[in-house]
């Protein structure tokens, strides 16, 4: 058995750099010797959690193109549950703050996420020393507790390049949401439900209109993550969302206010909500390339 | 006319030179050549308090629309967009204020004036109307600020 499982989630776009950087990271991480390394598609498109998702109990590294925020919270919802790891790698213009996890909740286990989101740098050796000092600090707690090194160490990969479609669908961070049930009353197109304990669910995640994040503007406690969104805040930046110590003015020099930017949102995707969206062809292909490059 | 008028917002006197007109999002405007001159009037210098951060999220040259957001602002007290206060395009920055945005609360009607603009600002009030949106502005303001400070 590895000391750690590392997933790398495959950036959704097919820019080269980005494949670089992943594959760098790769490299590294089959070089040591107690690690099983996985490649997987985006894991914000995955539908359900794969085999390999649900078979790793143990500690969990997963290296994504999100806010750690959102690959927490990404990975709560595929049911794959854990504490979150501190990470001392942050991008240089965001707080530092890891995720907080739902502490009260219950079946949560004890086995440690990290969540490292691989836009926090270019260069490939900051997120391998990352990863390296995570080993460090797992491999010293583990010569207590196991005191028997592991029969066979090896490294394994295992890549799955299966062809899987974009989606777009709010996440619940439960770490923050306190049931208030806002969402389920703003949202006209019944993504949200609750589950058997009241609890509020993302029920029906593609009934959600692609680029609509009303309800996550709704959200009192800022608690619905749309990671694929462009404002940071609402994409699940560390700390995002009304700041805590200062005052947000920009309602009173123009700004729309936050509900009604929220209705025109809700109103606009349900305008749309007959149009049936196309397939996309080669021209849309380049232009989110482009778009992914950020030129 | 007075030099200026004044606003009470409570013990604090904010005041507007009537040599100009302003904005529905608290700038001031004056002609400056060929262009617009535009600011943050005292009224919103004194909710931001101490500016010590100024950002344009729009080149110089830029077309804009009225209600585009181009900027930002960081204060002791608060964070706040700046949004354009017209459409037509903006001429230019002001660098002192960029490179040090403490001038806007020291010289706000002066040298810490913003950027210039071609455009057609028809959106503007006198002075003494300005004021008169002011009473009900407050209100909004100070229920935005209790508002957000109960969080």
């Amino acid at each position: 058995m590895s000391l750690l499982t590392a997933i790398i989630s495959r950036s959704p776009s097919q820019d080269p750099r980005k494949r670089e950087l992943e594959e760098q990271i790769l490299d590294a991480l089959t070089r040591e010797p107690d690690v099983t390394t996985v490649t997987m598609p985006h894991l914000y498109d995955l539908a359900e959690a794969d085999a390999v998702l649900r078979s790793a109990t143990g500690p969990l590294l997963v290296l994504a193109w999100l806010y750690p925020r959102a690959i927490h919270w990404t990975l709560d919802r595929l049911g794959i549950k854990g504490q979150c790891g501190e990470m001392q790698l942050h991008r240089a213009d965001s707080a530092e703050e890891n995720p907080k996890g739902s502490a009260s909740a219950p079946n949560v286990p004890a086995r440690t996420i990290w969540s490292l989101d691989l836009r926090d740098g270019d260069d490939a050796s900051l997120h391998i020393a990352e990863i390296q000092r995570i080993l460090r600090n797992l491999r010293a707690s583990n010569l207590t507790a196991i005191p028997t090194p592991s029969a066979n160490p090896k490294s394994e990969i295992r890549d799955q390049k299966s062809e899987i479609s974009h989606r777009w669908y709010p996440i619940i961070d439960f770490g923050r949401c306190n049931n208030c049930m806002e969402c389920i009353d703003f949202c006209l197109f019944g993504v949200y439900g609750v589950d058997d304990n009241a609890h509020i669910v993302v029920e029906s995640p593609d009934n959600c209109k692609p680029g609509c994040p009303a309800c996550s503007r709704v959200c009192p406690e800022n608690a619905i993550l749309f990671p694929m969104h462009r404002s940071p805040a609402i994409a699940g930046a560390p700390g995002a969302g009304p700041d805590a110590r200062k005052l947000d003015l920009s309602e009173l020099f123009g700004a729309p206010a936050a509900a009604q930017l929220a209705t025109d949102e809700r109103n606009a995707a349900l305008a749309g909500a007959g149009k049936e969206t196309k397939p996309k062809d080669d021209l849309d292909k380049l232009m989110d390339a482009l778009d992914d490059a950020k030129l | 006319m007075p030099d200026e008028l004044v606003f009470m917002m409570g013990n604090f006197a904010a005041r507007f030179p009537t040599d100009r007109r302003y904005t529905l999002n608290h700038m001031w405007l004056s002609a400056e050549g060929d262009s617009l001159r535009f600011g943050l009037s005292a009224y919103a210098i004194r909710l931001l308090r101490e500016i010590y951060f100024l950002e344009w999220s729009v080149d110089a040259r830029a077309t804009v629309r009225q209600k585009d957001e181009i900027g930002a602002v960081e204060s002791s007290k608060a964070v706040a967009a700046l949004y354009a206060p017209a459409d037509g395009t903006i001429t230019r920055f002001n660098a002192e204020a960029l490179a040090d945005p403490s001038v806007v609360n020291k010289d706000g009607y002066g040298a810490g004036w913003l950027f210039e603009m071609n455009g057609n600002a028809s959106d503007t009030m006198e002075p003494a109307q300005y004021l008169r949106y002011l009473e009900t502005s407050w209100t909004k303001a100070q229920a935005l600020l209790k508002g957000q400070a109960a969080q």
